[in-house]
């Protein structure tokens, strides 16, 4: 299967250009149904409808509009909406590099792989010093005509690139409305916890943890399609223990 | 605060806490609205029976699946009877090192947050905050939310337990088919590539990249709505590749070290001017003092600057 890219562009490290594609590096695999009309199983279309004159509109004569205050809109051009994107173009300069570890989970978005679009040396070059430093460059990236912060580093023998999400995309704990208050838990159960940590650590394999719902969900639709009768009966939730460290204890 | 996604509870061995789960990702984005041209009224999405032309109320629709050109329609009550056993719990299946999760597979992160006043409740929840952040593992477990089944990974952050959706193995492509480059550079170049990362090395810190795009969008807006002209700026030149891949290097390293801009060609020249961003050009003409930089092109900064040196 020959794989299409999504972005053609060069990433450059200082004055060193490396010319690359973006590929997708992810795709949700969650079942998606169609709208249908109950009563006929035909498909539902979404169409556009005028609120005023409750007549369908035309693509063509849909623009879009910023609602300043409620029920006033500022109406902006496609053009005028794409001079937002900024002057980057197709380039992505990296211009610091920080340890790959350091970036909070939280932060990352979506993630591409970066392909070479040459044979010459630079791809491999980026690779390798980013690999041997751990380091992953941080630059922006205009896409659709919108400009997201990226992060660049190694992974196995590739590049890949992550949009990252900015800081204040990111909700703190400190938002939070946590009660720190009350009874703090004994030196038992602490320790009895730790130890259900050790007991259930293990070295991560994604493989080992499938979609079950999904593989649920397809089964379903299949017996579905035979004709087969489905059984409703929901299953039951567990109990809810309150002897902390009693359940503690038997979980050991 | 925001309103719970989900609740239910948090399954650790034969310990329960009862949680809710709340969003940690804040949009902050610009939205538009399509509005029809003509009279600048709101429009809206209505569903339409393809088959009838009339229009059809959300309590007649139902889901159906393309199983290779068949349709099957599927109820509600018959997803529910699939889902998992536990659909109101974050089972732990296993706790592992961060480290050994790749970033590729991080979705949507989350807070969970103890539910009710209970003592016991508190309690619990930070005997999780408390185990967790002292080893310093990440927990893998998984729940339903909205007719998903959600593999997600638990950990401290801020004090609160963070939990961060995650894509199951089959939904990250293989990196097999993705074209790496060509000739394997020599152990010079290398060690100058090095040295330049570690030159341009700096702690990660979010705080110092602001949203400039939301930023520009929300000055479009602005000029828009006081009737100012808006231009787009000329994008920026895809650069050539460097001839001499060794020289760049050098060159790079020499400026990352004088504290020049990295992708100065000549020293003290002006060349790299043009290589700049208006940005970044509005940021220099600033420092050095240029008034009326935010209302100037691209050429006129360039030539502004350039008369400074």
């Amino acid at each position: 299967m020959a794989r299409r890219s999504i972005w053609n562009g060069t990433i450059t490290f200082g004055l060193v250009n490396v010319p690359i594609k973006l590929y997708s590096a992810t795709e949700s695999k969650t079942v998606h149904f169609n709208e249908v009309h109950a009563k006929d199983e035909a498909r539902i279309e979404h169409r556009r409808i005028c609120s005023k004159e409750g007549k369908e509109v035309p693509y063509e004569q849909v623009v879009k509009g910023y609602e300043v205050e409620p029920d006033r809109y500022v109406v902006l051009e496609k053009d005028e909406i794409k001079a937002a994107a900024g002057d980057r173009g197709k380039v992505v300069h990296l211009i610091e590099f920080v340890g790959a570890g350091e970036i909070d989970p939280v932060f990352y978005e979506r993630t591409y792989y970066v392909g070479s679009r040459d044979d010459a040396k630079p791809y491999r070059l980026l690779h390798e010093a980013l690999r041997r430093t751990g380091r992953a460059g941080v630059g922006r990236f205009t896409f659709h005509d919108r400009e997201y912060l990226v992060a660049v580093r190694a992974l196995d023998d590739v590049l890949v690139l992550h949009t990252l999400r900015f800081h204040d995309e990111v909700v703190s704990g400190d938002d939070l409305e946590i009660d720190a208050g009350g009874k703090k838990p004994s030196k038992r159960e602490v320790e009895m916890a730790d130890k259900l940590v050790e007991t259930l650590y293990e070295h991560f394999d994604p493989e080992s943890y499938e979609d079950t719902y999904r593989e649920a969900v397809l089964d379903l639709i299949k017996r579905k399609a035979k004709g087969e009768e489905i059984d409703l009966t929901e299953q039951e939730e567990p109990d809810q223990g309150d002897d902390l460290a009693a359940a503690l204890e038997a979980s050991l | 605060m925001a309103r719970a996604l989900w609740s239910g509870s948090l399954s650790f061995g034969l310990v329960n806490v009862p949680v809710q789960l709340f969003t940690a990702a804040r949009d902050l984005d610009y939205h538009f609205n399509e509005l029809h041209e003509k009279d600048k009224a709101r429009i809206e999405q209505r569903r339409f029976c393809s088959d009838e032309d009339i229009e059809v109320m959300w309590e007649e629709v139902a889901r159906s699946f393309d199983l290779d050109g068949k349709q099957v329609m599927v109820t509600d009550e018959e997803l529910a009877s699939v889902q998992p056993r536990k659909t109101r719990t974050i089972d732990i299946e296993a706790f592992v090192d961060l480290e050994d999760v790749d970033p590729i597979y991080f979705d949507h992160p989350y807070f969970l947050v103890p539910a009710g006043e209970s003592e016991g409740t508190q309690r619990a929840y930070r005997l999780l905050v408390e185990t967790m952040s002292r080893s310093g593992r990440v927990a893998l477990g998984r729940f339903v939310m909205r007719t998903k089944e959600y593999l997600a990974a638990l950990r401290v952050r801020d004090g609160a337990l963070s939990l961060t959706t995650m894509l199951f193995h089959d939904e990250v492509r293989p990196t097999s088919l993705v074209p790496t480059g060509g000739r394997t550079p020599g152990k010079k170049e290398v060690e100058s590539a090095v040295a330049l990362i570690e030159e341009l090395a700096t702690d990660w810190k979010p705080e110092r990249y602001e949203d400039c795009y939301r930023e520009r969008l929300r000055r479009v807006i602005d000029d828009k709505r006081k009737r100012r002209k808006i231009e787009a700026p000329e994008p920026e030149k895809q650069p050539a590749p460097a001839p001499d891949l060794m020289a760049a290097l050098e060159r790079t390293l020499k400026n990352a070290r004088a504290g020049r801009d990295i992708r100065t060609q000549e020293d003290g020249g002006n060349g790299e001017l043009e290589e700049l961003s208006r940005e970044e050009l509005t940021e220099r003409a600033k420092k050095e003092g240029i008034r009326g930089q935010t209302k100037m092109s691209k050429e006129e900064l360039v030539e502004a600057l350039s008369e400074r040196d």
